[in-house]
C-alpha cells in the first residue's frame, strides 16, 4: 500500500510540475473562455452592424403591400427604373437592389436581387421570407382576416410529465433536465477518459522504452505499478479539470464585468434573446420556456444523488478505462503500435454514449438500458443517463459493484500482460498473443 | 546465502533453464558465465522476482524466496533504464524508497554516495541531460543504496571508460568487504578473473561448469609448458616424458609448447633437456577464464 502511494506521487508531482502541463492548464481557459467570447461577439455584432439598405424598384401593381424593414434590413422604395437604378447603385448609399416585376400574387415570378456583391445565403433567404411574408399579409388582408386574429389561434401547449411512484403517489418527471444531464455528464466523462486514459498509456509505453521496468518490476509488484500511475494520472486529470473550471468561471466573470458597464451591449443581447424567443409571443412564454421548463423539472430531482452517483461513475469509468488503456501500453513496444488496440477500446465508449442518448433516453426502462447502465463497459454513460428517471437501488447497487470490480480485474489483467510483455522486448503482439499472455503461468 | 535448486523455466518456445542448480556462498562474488542467450538473464529475472520458475526452487538465507526479500536485494540489469524525465537526486531517493527506505535515511545516502563518486553537482540534472557513462552511475549507485545483502549486476562495466570501470570495480570490492554478496553476469573474462570467487557456466540453457575459479582453473591445468632454449636436442631424449604441441624458431632460440606426459614432472622434463640445451626459460600455461570459457562452450557444440 505505501508503494501504491509512493508511485501515486511520482506519478502525479512528474506530471504536474511540467512545464506543458502548467501551460496548458493556465491557456486552456484562456483559449476557451476567448472562442465563446469570440462566439458571442460576432453574434452581438452580427446582430447589430450588418444593416443593408436595400432599393425596391417596383414594377408591381398587384402587390400593395409594402414590403416592411425590419431591424438589420431595410428597405427603401424608390421611383426610379430598374436601368437608372443599376446605373446610380454604385453612387448611392444602398447595398442592394430588389426587382420587382409584375407577376400574380399565386405565382410570383422574377423577381431579382442585384447588388455590387453578390449576396450571401442568409441574405438571400432573408429577402425570400421577407417577400413571401408581405405577399402572405397581403392575401390574409384580402381574404379579411387580421395579423391578431391570426395570432389568437396559436396555442401553447406544455405537458406536465408525473410519474406514479411505488407509494402510488405522483412524482413531477424531469425529461428536460436528464436529457441535459445525460449529454453534459456523457460529454465530460468521454473527454476526462481520452485525455488521461491515453496518458496512462503513454506512462506505461515510457517506462518500457526508458528500460527502466526491469528495475521497477524487482522492486514493486506490476499491479501496484499500474494502480499507482492510474490513481496519479487521475489525480493529474482531476486537479486539471478543477483548475479549468475555477479558471474558466473567473475568466467569465471578469469578462462579463467588463462587458456590463457597455450599456449598448447589455440591451442589443437582451435583444438578441428577445428576437430569437419570439418577442411578439411575450411574456407568457416566459413562464412556460424551455429555461422554466428546465429549471422546474431540475427542481425534481434529487441533486444530491445525482451528483454523488456522477462523481461516482465519472471516477470509476474513468479507472475502467484507464485500464484498458493500460493493458495495451503493457501490450506493446511503442505508440505506432497501439491503433489496433485503441480502436476495440474507444467502440464501446462511443456505442455507450451513442445509445445512451438515444435508445436509454426513449425507453430508460427497457431491456437494453437495463444491460447497458449494468455492464462496466457502457454503465458510467448509461447509468447517468437513467438515473434521473429512477433506478431501482438494487440496480445502482450491482452496478457500481460491477464496475468497482470491472476496474480491478482490468488492473489484474493489465499488470499479468505487463509482467509477460517485458520479457518481449522488440516483438511484436497481436491480440491473439495478449491472450496467450493472459493465460500464461508466470 | 542463495540456493537455486533445479529451475526450469519454459517459454512458448523455448527451453529458457533446464534444470539449473547454483549454490552462492555468503560473502563471496560469483560469476554467471555464458554466451549470449544462454539463459543468465532469465535466472536472474528468477532470482530477482521478475518472473518466477515453471519448477524447482530459489532459497534466500534459508527461506524460500518471497516478496520480502526485494528490499534486500540490489538489481542492476543490463537494459539500464532510469526516468528520463526526473532529477536525478529525486529519482535515486524515489527508488530507494520503492525499496522500503525511509526518506531522511535515503536522503542522507545518496548525498553519501554521490559524493563518493564525484556526483555531487548532478542532484537537479535531468537523466537526459547526462552521458552514458554518467547514467550508468547513477543506476550503481541506484542498485547498491538499500546496501543489499545480495546485488545483482548484469554487464555491470558496460560503457564505462577504464577510468570509470575502475572506480566501479573498487567500490564493488569494498561492498563485498562489507558483507555484500555479488552476483555477476558478464562476458568479460578478465573481469572475472579479477574478482570472481567462484562462477558457474551456462550454455544451451543448461549449468555446464561450476565451482570456484581457482579449483577450475587447476582442474584445467593439463601439465603444458612453455620451454626456450638454444640448441638442438635428440627427439628420442623426449620420448615418454614430453610431447610437442607446438615449435617456433626465433633468432636461433626455440620455442616449444609441450605436455608433460601422464605420471612425468616438469623436473624430469629438465633433467631430459639440461645436458643437450641452454634453458632460458619455463613456464607452465595456467588456462585463463576465457580458454576455458571458450573451450568449453566448444566442446558442447
Amino acid at each position: 500500500m505505501n508503494k501504491i502511494l509512493l508511485i501515486i506521487q511520482r506519478e502525479y508531482l512528474s506530471r504536474v510540475r511540467k512545464k506543458s502541463f502548467i501551460v496548458m492548464t493556465l491557456l486552456t481557459p484562456i483559449i476557451v473562455a476567448g472562442f465563446y467570447g469570440m462566439i458571442i461577439y460576432f453574434s452581438i455584432q452580427g446582430a447589430t452592424s450588418t444593416n443593408n439598405r436595400i432599393a425596391v424598384v417596383n414594377d408591381n401593381k398587384t402587390l400593395t403591400e409594402k414590403i416592411a424593414s425590419t431591424k438589420n434590413t431595410t428597405y427603401v422604395y424608390v421611383h426610379k427604373s430598374l436601368t437608372e437604378m443599376k446605373a446610380s447603385l454604385k453612387d448611392e448609399d444602398y447595398d442592394y437592389i430588389l426587382y420587382l416585376p409584375e407577376f400574380s400574387l399565386d405565382t410570383p415570378s422574377g423577381i431579382q436581387l442585384l447588388g455590387t456583391k453578390q449576396a450571401g445565403f442568409s441574405m438571400n433567404s432573408k429577402v425570400v421570407d421577407d417577400v413571401e411574408n408581405t405577399i402572405r399579409i397581403q392575401k390574409l388582408k384580402e381574404s379579411g382576416i387580421a395579423q391578431e386574429d391570426l395570432d389568437k389561434l396559436k396555442a401553447t401547449v406544455n405537458i406536465d410529465n408525473k410519474k406514479i411512484n411505488q407509494a402510488g403517489k405522483e412524482e413531477d418527471s424531469s425529461a428536460g433536465a436528464t436529457t441535459v444531464i445525460g449529454y453534459a455528464s456523457g460529454i465530460l466523462m468521454f473527454t476526462f477518459i481520452l485525455i488521461y486514459g491515453i496518458q496512462v498509456m503513454r506512462g506505461v509505453i515510457e517506462e518500457k522504452t526508458s528500460r527502466i521496468i526491469e528495475v521497477m518490476i524487482s522492486s514493486v509488484k506490476p499491479f501496484q505499478l499500474m494502480m499507482g500511475k492510474i490513481i496519479g494520472i487521475a489525480l493529474v486529470g482531476l486537479t486539471q479539470f478543477v483548475l479549468w473550471i475555477l479558471l474558466t468561471a473567473t475568466i467569465s466573470t471578469v469578462a462579463v464585468q467588463a462587458f456590463t458597464g457597455d450599456k449598448a451591449l447589455q440591451q442589443s443581447t437582451v435583444s438578441a434573446v428577445q428576437s430569437k424567443t419570439g418577442a411578439s409571443i411575450g411574456k407568457q412564454v416566459a413562464d412556460n420556456g424551455p429555461v422554466a421548463y428546465i429549471q422546474k423539472s431540475v427542481a425534481n430531482l434529487d441533486l444530491t444523488k445525482i451528483l454523488l452517483v456522477f462523481i461516482f461513475f465519472f471516477i470509476g469509468g474513468y479507472l475502467f478505462y484507464s485500464a484498458l488503456y493500460a493493458a495495451i501500453g503493457s501490450a506493446v513496444d511503442s505508440e505506432t503500435e497501439t491503433q489496433q488496440f485503441v480502436m476495440p477500446i474507444m467502440m464501446p465508449l462511443t456505442l455507450s454514449y451513442a445509445l445512451s442518448l438515444s435508445v436509454v433516453v426513449n425507453d430508460p426502462y427497457g431491456p437494453l438500458a437495463f444491460w447497458l447502465s449494468i455492464i462496466p463497459f457502457t454503465s458510467p454513460i448509461a447509468m447517468m443517463v437513467r438515473l434521473p428517471y429512477g433506478v431501482p437501488d438494487w440496480q445502482l447497487a450491482l452496478s457500481m459493484g460491477l464496475l468497482i470490480a470491472g476496474f480491478i480485474g482490468t488492473v489484474w489483467i493489465a499488470s499479468r500482460i505487463y509482467r509477460v510483455g517485458i520479457l518481449m522486448y522488440g516483438k511484436k503482439t497481436s491480440l491473439k498473443e495478449m491472450f496467450k499472455w493472459f493465460s500464461y503461468k508466470n | 546465502m542463495l540456493n537455486v535448486n533445479n529451475i526450469v523455466k519454459q517459454y512458448a518456445t523455448h527451453l529458457a533453464l533446464d534444470n539449473v542448480s547454483l549454490n552462492v556462498e555468503q560473502g563471496k562474488i560469483f560469476g554467471l558465465l555464458g554466451p549470449n542467450g544462454a539463459g543468465k538473464t532469465s535466472l536472474i529475472r528468477i532470482i530477482t522476482q521478475i518472473t518466477a520458475p515453471d519448477s524447482g526452487e530459489v532459497i534466500f538465507n534459508g527461506q524460500r524466496l518471497n516478496s520480502s526479500h526485494i528490499a534486500r536485494i540490489g538489481y542492476l540489469p543490463e537494459e539500464r533504464g532510469l526516468y528520463k524525465k526526473m532529477e536525478i537526486g529525486e529519482q535515486v531517493l524515489y527508488l530507494a524508497k520503492l525499496k522500503g527506505m525511509r526518506t531522511a535515511e535515503a536522503t542522507k545516502r545518496v548525498r553519501y554516495w554521490f559524493e563518493k563518486l564525484e556526483m555531487g553537482s548532478w542532484w537537479n540534472k535531468k537523466v537526459e541531460d547526462l552521458s552514458k557513462g554518467m547514467q550508468q552511475k547513477v543506476q550503481f549507485v541506484a542498485t547498491v543504496l538499500h546496501e543489499p545483502e545480495l546485488i545483482i549486476l548484469d554487464e555491470p562495466f558496460s560503457g564505462f571508460d577504464p577510468v570509470n570501470a575502475d572506480i566501479i570495480k573498487n567500490e564493488i570490492l569494498e561492498l563485498n568487504k562489507k558483507g555484500a554478496t555479488f552476483i555477476f553476469s558478464t562476458h568479460r573474462m578478465e573481469s572475472v578473473e579479477e574478482l570472481c570467487d567462484s562462477i558457474a557456466l551456462i550454455h544451451h540453457s543448461k549449468k555446464i561448469l561450476d565451482g570456484s575459479v581457482s579449483e577450475i582453473k587447476e582442474q584445467y591445468r593439463n601439465n603444458t609448458y612453455w620451454v626456450e632454449y638454444d640448441g638442438e636436442y635428440p627427439a628420442e631424449q623426449a620420448a615418454g616424458i614430453f610431447e610437442v604441441l607446438h615449435k617456433e624458431v626465433l633468432q636461433g632460440k626455440t620455442r616449444l609448447k609441450v605436455q608433460i606426459s601422464t605420471g612425468k614432472t616438469a623436473n624430469q622434463l629438465l633433467s631430459a633437456l639440461l645436458p643437450v640445451v641452454n634453458i632460458h626459460r619455463l613456464d607452465e600455461v595456467i588456462p585463463t577464464m576465457n580458454d576455458i570459457f571458450i573451450d568449453q562452450v566448444k566442446l558442447k557444440d
